[in-house]
């Protein structure tokens, strides 16, 4: 194995065309766990925390900009950000622990594409686009066709994300995410649900609404945003949000939960996130 | 002559900062692991991954083969293939024919972490390579991988020596027991299934082993009694004791889990193998963690099948109990944890007409051995839950009911024998009447960390709230006539003139695993001395210059430990005021005599002495996840003296919070003789962030007649008692009983829906 840190996009793209085998990677805390645990080690290790446009966090003009490498831990302790996004910054702070979180990335937790990423949810509740380079220059996507399958993303050989980009929320809105572990950290999503709400004078304009693990990439949930939208969250709206959410999973047995225990956790995550995400909309 | 404690620095009663604390938090200390010699090779154990099959072949040649590999160990280098700490039932290596002097059958794997071979080379990497390289084969043999199988006896795990799987069997008959069914007006009636628990202990297993200046074996690794573990290398290499010596290095916890044998044998083995080819170079062996869940014993998994009968006004009447521990393929020290686990089960209560029997049954399985509470945490968890829900249907105060039925000084226990001298059970029952009173006031400690699912603050309905208790008792020594000793050695240094020694040696083999053992002896020397301890020199752990301590385990060392060092303080006072400088003294304590049972009534006495304990938790259930939050936990403990109280409650939070996973979130997959979740990242211990935010460690000073300075034992007190007291406040948040745990949130959300626990 090779160990590369080139300082542009450019040299970054350069390396990956140069050969099928190399990865590019972050955090490192999903790629050297997989290695260690006997996955192919790739050629030529190519880390992306020294190029510039990978690593910061900002708004301008109306647009937030997330390098694809930075640090939640850097996302958590951003202020403006987190009241921005209380959502995305909670899912980005659920990542393992502390320390996973001084290396932890959205690039990285988006592209080992585990069903589930904890930041997900909260990104595709957001419409977080990615800006993706190769050789063929720079395009950009919606984060939720990154993902493919577990383990599988639409990236071609050569091509890697460089920034997330996400607009300026609208006033009076917000996000939550929710998760359940059987800890509080340092286990993986048994479910894990987002939920954005724009919200006028105590009824809801617009929403989302985004599960992860229950399925093999995020669900979107759009009879639970219906039901959301020109609501006020009375008790029977949140009651039909929780019986959507659940007819949306299509999970897998195994050991962390059965699918039955799934389908009800992601109803009651579902009703509670929209709950959290309408008081900071109301705020 | 204990002087006064103030006038001693460091002495008996002050929370006195340990020696070994400063290199602990810094990681200036070396644990086995972390000892790893420059000129060292490289072991690696190989198991034989098979639950049951038989060995038809083994050739090495391809593993000595291999690039770095220097040599390999069988079963033909073991004189007597044999060893076990309480009975020898357990080959070291796994051979086709060569057992050496012993009877144990070897050439039949009957535990998939069994040993087959030791691989020694100069790098890890080729020890790793070698030990893949062994051409083995094998011959698959039927499996019964649990209790419910093996009870049928269609295929005997040892065949040769226990006609029965069920090979180990204890009866309790006392009073009229259809008299007490006949005076009942409510019976309880259960079944409970107790879980595996893993000790998961921060440091693996891990060791070096040389041959010494003097020629002697030497293993240096981390485990519970120096001494023990040199007479089992020593009777599994044919070598006389004294040719064997055991040093321990820092040890990063053991509770239980390092009491039998890991690497000890075969580290011994492969120095021996090296001596005899003329290589002197010491091994060095680390397990994985994945090596070490599957490699060693881990807390028994039972079943147990309770009665109980009680008067409407509370008082009990009659107990039944049958109990099965699995013990998996080997004994370790299953018969004598069945044996706690049989006479807690009765619980800390009067109890005039009993029949409890009680049988350890072989399988193809991890064995089951010591971890803390041994056995008692399976026998209390049934006698509290038991008496809790008999609580319930009487519509009466479970505290009130303790009242009525508990032990008090000169009570007859359930072995027919009156309860050594020094009672505390009714002190520690209302000292938690007095904080928490069942229908007190909850108030919630705020969490260390917010759980995702419902983050703090947030005020659902969802969210039910309950308060439970429990009450007991655990043996300070070892029980049933086991010859318990303890051994110290203690030099008085100074001049002729000298009114007091001007400093003092204490030699003492009692095993620092991490509870502070070292600093307690320490205390207690200089107390006794009456010199500040910082003139104390302590050397610990070696047996070729410290004597046989016995255990650190059955929450006995502080106990024994500070009779030795009295014993020998005042062999060495003597020789002072006699003028010898340096002033020797030397004490073998030995406690009064326990015995074993009586086989058919179970008449007997068999403890010397008991700590008491009661608790107090409170929970918070989100009833529509199923996530479980203990919000307080008063406990409390009749300690005897606390030797210095901050290490008293070092040991209690810490047993909590073991007590926390096994009830909470710990749950091993065994399957088919196979541990499935050999991780951490799969076998769920709590983290900081999941246990009780505060202890309310209440430590009562009553005195044990017997014990030094009055104190008694308290490692495995607070454990015991925590998983009843669980069940309990969930079942008062919820309604719901319980009967088998973890309660991880799918089962317990399972169990609100069914009114009942399922399997996990
Ligand atoms: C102890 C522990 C606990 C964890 N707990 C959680 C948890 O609670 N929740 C959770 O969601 N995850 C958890 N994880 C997984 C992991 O930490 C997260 O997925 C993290 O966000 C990965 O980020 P990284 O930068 O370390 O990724 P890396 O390991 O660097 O990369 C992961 C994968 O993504 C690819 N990749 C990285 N960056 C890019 C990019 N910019 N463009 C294209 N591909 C890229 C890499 O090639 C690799 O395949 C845990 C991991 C550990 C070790």
């Amino acid at each position: 194995m090779r160990y590369a840190a080139p300082t542009t996009v450019d040299e970054a793209v350069g390396l990956l065309a140069a050969d099928a085998d190399a990865r590019v990677f972050a955090g490192a805390t999903d790629l050297i766990p997989q290695i260690r645990s006997g996955r192919p080690e790739p050629s030529v290790l190519v880390d992306l925390k020294r190029i510039d446009r990978l690593v910061g966090v900002g708004e301008s003009g109306g647009t937030w900009t997330v390098g694809a490498a930075t640090p939640t831990s850097t996302l958590t302790a951003d202020e403006a950000f987190t009241g921005a996004f209380p959502g995305l910054s909670e899912a980005s702070g659920l990542i393992g622990s502390d320390q996973i979180q001084n290396r932890s990335s959205w690039g990285g937790n988006l592209c080992n594409a585990s069903p589930a990423a904890d930041s997900v949810p909260a990104l595709v509740a957001n419409a977080v686009r990615a800006v993706v380079a190769g050789s063929n220059g720079e395009r950009t996507v919606p984060v939720e066709e990154i993902v493919t399958g577990p383990g599988q993303t639409s990236l071609a050989d050569d091509e890697f994300v460089v920034e997330f980009q996400v607009d300026t929320p609208p006033a009076h809105t917000a996000d939550a995410y929710l998760r359940l572990i059987p800890r509080t950290e340092m286990d993986i999503a048994v479910v894990g649900a987002a939920v954005r709400l724009t919200m006028d004078g105590g009824t809801c304009t617009a929403a989302t609404v985004a599960l992860g693990a229950v399925a093999p990439t995020v669900v979107r949930v759009p009879d639970a945003e219906a039901a959301l939208v020109g609501s006020t969250l009375d008790d029977a709206t949140l009651e039909a949000v929780a019986a959507a959410a659940s007819a949306a999973c299509n999970p897998i047995d195994d050991k962390r939960g059965t699918i039955e225990y799934r389908r009800q956790v992601a109803g009651v995550l579902a009703k509670r996130a929209a709950t959290i995400a309408a008081e900071r909309a109301n705020a | 002559m204990s002087l006064d404690p103030t006038s001693v620095a460091g002495g008996v009663g002050q929370s006195h900062i340990r020696r070994d604390a400063d290199d602990k938090v810094t990681g200036a200390a070396t644990y086995p692991g972390d000892r790893v010699p420059v000129d060292a090779l490289h072991a690696v154990v190989v198991f034989t991954a098979q639950p049951h099959a038989r060995l038809v072949s083994l050739d090495v040649a391809p593993a000595e083969a291999v690039d770095g590999v220097v040599t390999v160990v069988t079963a033909a280098d073991v004189p007597v293939n044999e060893y076990g700490l309480t009975m020898f039932d357990q080959p070291v290596l796994i051979g086709l024919d060569d057992t050496g002097r012993s009877d144990v059958r070897c050439d039949v794997s009957r535990w998939e972490a069994d040993h087959l071979a030791i691989v020694i080379a100069h790098t890890r990497a080729a020890a790793e390579e070698g030990a893949a390289a062994l051409a083995v084969e094998w011959e698959p043999l039927p499996l019964v991988p649990d209790v419910e199988s093996a009870r049928r006896d269609l295929v005997l795990v040892h065949a040769e020596t226990a006609p029965s799987n069920t090979y180990y069997e204890m009866a309790i008959t006392k009073g009229d027991i259809e008299a007490g069914w006949a005076a009942a007006d409510v019976v309880i009636e259960g079944r409970y299934e107790l879980p595996h628990q893993e000790h998961a202990y921060l440091q693996v297993e891990a060791g070096t082993a040389w041959i010494d200046d003097e020629g002697r074996v030497t293993v240096e690794t981390s485990g519970q009694w120096t001494h023990e573990d040199r007479e089992q290398i020593a009777h599994a290499l044919d070598l006389p004791e004294d040719r064997v010596r055991v040093i321990y290095a820092t040890i990063g916890g053991a509770f239980g889990g390092k009491e039998d044998m890991s690497l000890q044998i075969v580290l011994a083995l492969a120095a021996r193998k090296l001596a005899d080819l003329g290589i002197s170079r010491p091994v060095h062996c680390r397990w994985s963690r994945e090596e070490s869940i599957v490699g060693h014993h881990k807390r028994h998994r039972a079943t147990i099948e309770a009665r109980l009968g009680a008067t409407r006004d509370g008082r009990i009447t009659a107990v039944e109990a049958d109990v099965w521990l699995d013990a998996g393929a080997y004994n370790y020290t299953s018969n004598k944890v069945l044996g706690n686990a049989h006479l807690s089960v009765a619980g800390a209560y009067e109890v005039p007409n009993a029949r409890i029997d009680s049988r350890a049954v072989y399988t193809h399985s991890v064995p089951g051995g010591a971890f803390r509470g041994f056995g008692g945490p399976q026998g209390a968890f049934v006698a509290e839950t038991q008496m809790n829900k008999l609580a319930e249907v009487l519509g009466m105060d479970p505290i009130e009911l303790r009242r009525r039925n508990m032990l008090r000084e000169g009570s007859i226990g359930i072995t027919q024998e009156p309860l050594p001298p020094g009672v505390g059970l009714p002190e520690v029952i209302e000292a938690c009447a007095e904080r928490a009173p069942t229908d007190g006031p909850r108030q919630p400690v705020p969490p260390f960390r917010s759980v995702a699912s419902l983050p703090t603050g947030v005020d659902d309905p969802a969210i039910v709230r309950g308060r439970g208790f429990a009450a007991g008792m655990k043996n300070v020594g070892f029980s049933f006539g086991f010859p318990e000793r303890c051994e110290a050695e203690i030099h008085f240094h100074g001049d002729a003139g000298d009114d007091r020694p001007t400093s003092v040696d204490v030699f003492h083999g009692g095993a620092e695993v991490g509870q502070g053992n070292h600093a307690a002896i320490l205390q207690m020397t200089a107390d006794i001395a009456g010199v500040d301890v910082d003139r104390v020199r302590g050397h610990f752990s070696d047996t070729a210059v410290s004597g046989d301590s016995g255990s650190a385990s059955a929450s006995r060392l502080t106990f024994m430990a500070g009779n030795s060092v009295l014993g020998a303080a005042e062999e060495a006072e003597k020789a002072w005021r006699d003028g010898a400088r340096p002033a020797i003294g030397a004490f073998r304590y030995v406690p009064p005599p326990t015995e074993t049972l009586d086989p058919e009534t179970g008449a007997g006495q068999p403890n010397f002495s008991y700590g008491y304990m009661a608790q107090v938790v409170d929970v918070s259930v989100d009833t529509l996840t199923g996530h479980i939050r203990v919000d307080r936990v008063v406990s409390a403990h009749d300690v005897g003296r606390a030797i210095n109280p901050e290490l008293v409650k070092g040991q209690i939070e810490g047993a909590v919070v073991q007590a926390h996973g096994y009830v909470l979130s710990e749950h091993l997959v065994v399957d088919e003789g196979r541990i499935r979740n050999p991780r951490l990242s799969q076998y769920l211990i709590p983290g900081i962030g999941d246990v009780p935010t505060e202890v309310e460690s209440v430590i009562l000073e009553l005195g044990d007649p017997i014990g030094p300075w009055g104190a008694r034992g308290v490692a495995e007190m607070p454990y015991i008692t925590y998983a009843p007291a669980v069940i309990a406040a969930v079942h008062d948040a919820t309604g719901v009983w319980f009967d088998t745990f973890p309660l991880t949130p799918s089962r317990v959300l399972a169990g609100l829906r069914d009114g009942a626990a399922d399997p996990l």
